[in-house]
C-alpha cells in the first residue's frame, strides 16, 4: 500500500516484500536445524523426499514469519529494528500478508503429509499453530516468559526433520528439541538486554523490562547450565561419537564463560553491554556448529 | 482485469503497477514450473521407478 499526501492508493506489493515477510534469516536457522535432524536420523530417505521435507519446513517457517508480521504490524512500527518491514513501512496490504501466510501454511503441511508422512505433517502443523497463535498472539504480548515457552516453536524443526525419515519421535529428537528450547532464553534475553529500549517502546513485556536487568542476567546464566547438560547428553547416552562429545564440551565451555561475563556485567546502557552482544553473536554460531557437528558425527559413526 | 487507468491512477502509478505485476507474474511462473518438476520427481520417487 502506498500513501500519497492527498489520497490512499493501494499498489501491488513487490515480490521482494513477500520474500521479506518470510523472515529469510530466521528461516535459514530453521532449515539448517531441520536438515541436521533429518541427516542424524537412522534409516534412509529418498533425496527427493528429503528435499521436499526440508522445503515444507522452510515454507512452514515462512508462514510463521508472515502470520507473525501480519499480527504484529502495530508493534513492529514502534521498534527501530522492525519498522522497515513491508507492513509497518506501508509497502503491503495486510490482507495480502494474511492470505500469503495461511496459504504457505496450508500448502507446506499438505505437501508434507502427501509426499513425506503425516506424522511430520502433524508436527509441522502444530509448530506453525504454536508459533502463530500460542506465541505471537497469546504469550508474547502478555508474559515475560514469552520466549521460554514460545521457544518450543523454534525447537520443532529438527524433530520434524527426524520424523520425516523415521515416521516417529524417539529420545534423540527430544534431546535436539530440548537443546534449542533451553538455548532460546539466554539467546533472546541477551538481545533483549541491549534492545531493552526498543522492546519497552513497543510495550512487549520482555524480562529486562518487567523484572530488571539483574534478574535477566541471573536467568541467562542459570539457563546456560541445563542447556549445556542437554547438549552433551547425546554423547553421555552413547548416541554420538567422540567428535561431537569433545567439540560440544568445548562449545558449551565457551558459552558458559560468555554467560558468566554477562552475569558479572552491571551495565545499564546498551553501549556498555559488550558481554551481552558477544553472547548473542556466539549463541547463533554455537547452535549452527553444535547441530552441524552432531549430524556429521552421526553420519560418520552411527 | 480492471485497468489501472479506470481506477484513477496516474501514469506513473500505472507504470509501477504494470512493472510489479510483470515481476510477480514472472516469479509465479518460475514457482509453478518448479512445483511441476518437484511433483513429477516426488511421484517418481514414490513409485520407485529410479530406485
Amino acid at each position: 500500500m502506498m500513501t500519497t499526501a492527498t489520497r490512499n492508493i493501494t499498489l501491488p506489493a513487490e515480490w521482494r516484500d513477500f520474500w521479506a515477510l518470510t523472515k529469510p534469516r530466521v528461516m535459514s536457522l530453521v532449515v539448517f536445524t531441520a536438515l541436521c535432524g533429518l541427516l542424524a536420523a537412522p534409516g534412509n530417505i529418498h533425496p527427493v523426499i528429503g528435499f521436499t521435507a526440508i522445503l515444507c519446513i522452510a515454507l512452514g517457517a515462512g508462514a510463521c514469519g508472515a502470520l507473525n508480521q501480519w499480527y504484529e504490524v502495530d508493534v513492529d512500527a514502534k521498534m527501530a529494528r522492525t519498522s522497515k518491514r513491508p507492513l509497518p513501512a506501508g509497502r503491503m496490504d495486510p490482507e495480502a500478508a494474511l492470505h500469503f501466510g495461511i496459504g504457505l501454511a496450508a500448502f507446506s503441511v499438505g505437501i508434507m503429509g502427501v509426499a513425506v508422512n503425516w506424522i511430520s505433517a502433524a508436527l509441522l502443523a502444530f509448530s506453525i499453530f504454536f508459533y502463530a497463535v500460542v506465541y505471537t498472539i497469546w504469550l508474547k504480548p502478555n508474559t515475560p516468559q514469552n520466549i521460554v515457552i514460545g521457544g518450543a516453536a523454534g525447537a520443532f524443526p529438527p524433530v520434524i526433520g527426524w520424523a520425516a525419515v523415521t515416521g516417529d519421535v524417539t529420545l534423540l529428537p527430544v534431546l535436539l528439541f530440548s537443546i534449542i528450547f533451553l538455548w532460546t532464553p539466554p539467546h533472546f534475553w541477551a538481545l533483549a538486554l541491549f534492545m531493552k529500549t526498543d522492546y519497552g517502546a513497543a510495550g512487549i513485556p520482555m524480562l529486562p523490562n518487567v523484572a530488571g536487568q539483574r534478574v535477566t542476567r541471573n536467568q541467562i546464566f542459570a539457563y546456560s547450565f541445563p542447556m549445556a547438560a542437554v547438549a552433551i547428553a547425546p554423547f553421555l547416552l552413547g548416541e554420538s561419537g567422540w567428535l561431537y562429545g569433545v567439540t560440544s564440551a568445548l562449545l558449551n565451555l565457551v558459552f558458559l564463560a560468555l554467560a558468566f561475563n554477562v552475569w558479572r556485567n552491571e551495565a545499564n546502557e546498551a553501549k556498555d553491554m559488550k558481554p551481552e552482544k558477544q553472547l548473542f553473536a556466539f549463541s547463533i554460531l554455537y547452535l549452527f556448529l553444535l547441530f552441524a557437528l552432531f549430524a556429521f558425527d552421526r553420519i560418520l559413526f552411527a | 482485469m480492471t485497468q489501472p487507468e479506470q481506477t484513477g491512477f496516474t501514469v506513473e502509478e500505472t507504470r509501477i503497477i504494470r512493472q510489479r505485476q510483470a515481476a510477480r507474474s514472472r516469479i509465479m511462473g518460475v514457482v509453478l514450473v518448479a512445483l511441476c518438476v518437484l511433483f513429477f520427481m516426488i511421484t517418481v520417487a514414490k513409485i520407485g521407478v529410479w530406485g
